[in-house]
């Protein structure tokens, strides 16, 4: 659906260097920092910055010679850019209408209904939850085959997001081959959604896994020093040395608790894995 | 193309007051003034101005991001802001007209017939205003935009002060060069200028999309 290879771009203080792929039927979560280049990564995929080298193909056809017919099949979700604030709701109707011919006009009024958003205020006096509702609501209602969601939830409380995430859920059920690209920096988000995640830090992608392994397989094993000298190591993704003796990740928390029952074997939860990729040192 | 077309037009309804209040500054001219050829002059001005504040509204709040990632091409974008800036322009200099052939009537200052020959030498007027304005706020933004066009139609201006001087000094009489050419059919310099404002306004329109296409968002 979406294939990022060995995407280059460069600037004077960061260097992106990605390479990953959203697979049809398939809900992918891209989580970093703020900095790490999540952002970047969603431009380039959206033609919206020159990448340095590399190749983007999405649904089959090079970013380059995406047209105007190819970008109907795409729902787009910026976590800095919208409509117009001095627009409404009424005006983006016939906006959307005009622009995809498989606009869903009273789909998207019966979720603008259904969300509380007032047709006639003007947008940029929303709260941020109605903000990002629309956006939401807008990318899901041209029946489009991939969602690329940068930052679709930030700012949102859990009440608001957990409807948000509702509405992606319920997108994906309607067709088995639709895909959805989506970042953020709340981890909750993305265990409960994605069937899988790439962990990006300062440019590059650090780790690739299905989520159902990283939630079972992965754990935050807790010793003191004299377990960590007896430990069998060829495991262990990362350590960090702490105060009380030393934090390992692993991906095999099942060998860890058979053989060595006596350590304290957190585990794996998104917010665990990164800090522990990011933090953590490699043996 | 056409869905930015229709965001661009709702995105007016906020300056409609504005409209209004120019219109009857217009009339009020129209009134006034004993060259009404100004209205027009004016009123193509207001049309490009409006678009490039359309552009304004695009700018702000990183809106170009997600217009780009629409069903919409750089080159389409380009172009709608071109036949806008025609709609606009096009609409000003012809509600400039009405009032002025109006006002030139009623008032008896300016024959039917010559107040119109007036209006449509205006026109090119109209589209050469759009060629300047619309490449300048898409390269340097609104706000630098306009300094810049300022600062370069100042220039232009020196440059034509310092040109008129250098031939002042070296004895060439320029009244007399004017005077001495063919007096210009008034149909053919119309026709003439309308061709040269359409290639100038073309030749814009390629700038700008070359401008759009380095752009990064």
């Amino acid at each position: 659906m979406l294939r990022i290879e060995n995407l280059r771009k460069n600037y004077k203080s960061f260097s992106l260097d990605c390479t990953m792929e959203v697979r049809p039927g398939c809900v992918t979560g891209l989580i970093g920092q703020n900095g790490a280049g999540k952002s970047t990564t969603f431009k380039a995929a959206l033609g919206l910055i020159r990448p340095d080298g590399g190749n983007i193909r999405i649904m089959g056809r090079d970013i380059g010679e995406f047209g105007v017919g190819d970008r109907q099949k795409l729902g787009v979700v910026l976590s800095d850019s919208g409509f117009s604030g001095y627009l409404t709701v009424a005006d983006t109707v016939p906006i959307l209408s005009n622009l995809y011919k498989d606009f869903d006009k009273p789909f998207f009024l019966e979720q603008i209904k259904k969300g509380g958003l007032p047709e006639n205020k003007k947008i940029k006096e929303f709260s941020t939850g109605m903000k990002a509702k629309l956006k939401i609501i807008t990318a899901i209602s041209h029946n489009a085959g991939l969602l690329i969601l940068d930052e679709p939830t930030a700012g949102l409380d859990v009440v608001a997001r957990d409807e948000l995430l509702d509405l992606l859920r319920e997108f994906m059920e309607k067709d088995e081959n639709r895909a959805i690209l989506i970042s953020s920096h709340i981890s909750g988000d993305l265990e409960s959604l994605c069937d899988d995640v790439y962990m990006i830090h300062e440019g590059k992608i650090i780790l690739h896994e299905d989520t159902d392994v990283l939630l079972s397989d992965y754990a935050v094993l807790k010793m003191d020093e004299r377990q960590y000298d007896m430990l069998d190591k060829q495991y262990i993704l990362r350590s960090r040395k702490e105060s009380f003796g030393y934090s390992c990740l692993t991906n095999q928390r099942q060998y860890y608790q058979d053989n060595y029952p006596k350590l304290a074997v957190i585990k794996g939860t998104i917010d665990e894995v990164i800090t522990m990729m990011i933090r953590g040192a490699v043996l | 193309m056409k869905g930015l077309l229709v965001k661009d037009i709702r995105l007016m309804k906020n300056m409609k007051n504005s409209i209004i209040m120019i219109i009857l500054i217009a009339v009020g001219m129209g009134s006034y003034l004993k060259d009404v050829s100004f209205i027009i002059t004016y009123m193509a001005l207001i049309g490009a101005t409006f678009t490039s504040s359309t552009l304004s509204y695009d700018e702000f709040d990183n809106g170009y991001a997600f217009l780009l990632s629409l069903p919409v091409t750089r080159k389409g974008y380009v172009m709608e802001k071109y036949i806008l800036g025609l709609i606009l322009c096009g609409g000003g200099w012809l509600i400039g007209t009405i009032i002025s052939v109006a006002a030139g009537v009623i008032k008896n200052t300016s024959p039917l017939g010559e107040s119109l020959m007036i209006a449509v030498t205006l026109f090119p007027f109209a589209l050469l205003l759009l060629s300047v304005i619309l490449p300048f706020h898409m390269k340097f933004g609104g706000e630098k935009g306009r300094v810049i066009m300022v600062a370069a139609m100042g220039l232009i201006f020196l440059v034509t002060v310092i040109g008129a001087k250098v031939v002042e000094k070296i004895h060439i009489d320029l009244n007399a060069v004017f005077r001495n050419l063919p007096e210009p059919d008034m149909g053919v310099a119309a026709v003439s200028a309308l061709a040269v404002g359409t290639v100038l306004l073309l030749l814009s329109c390629t700038i700008s999309m070359r401008i759009m296409n380095k752009k990064e968002f």
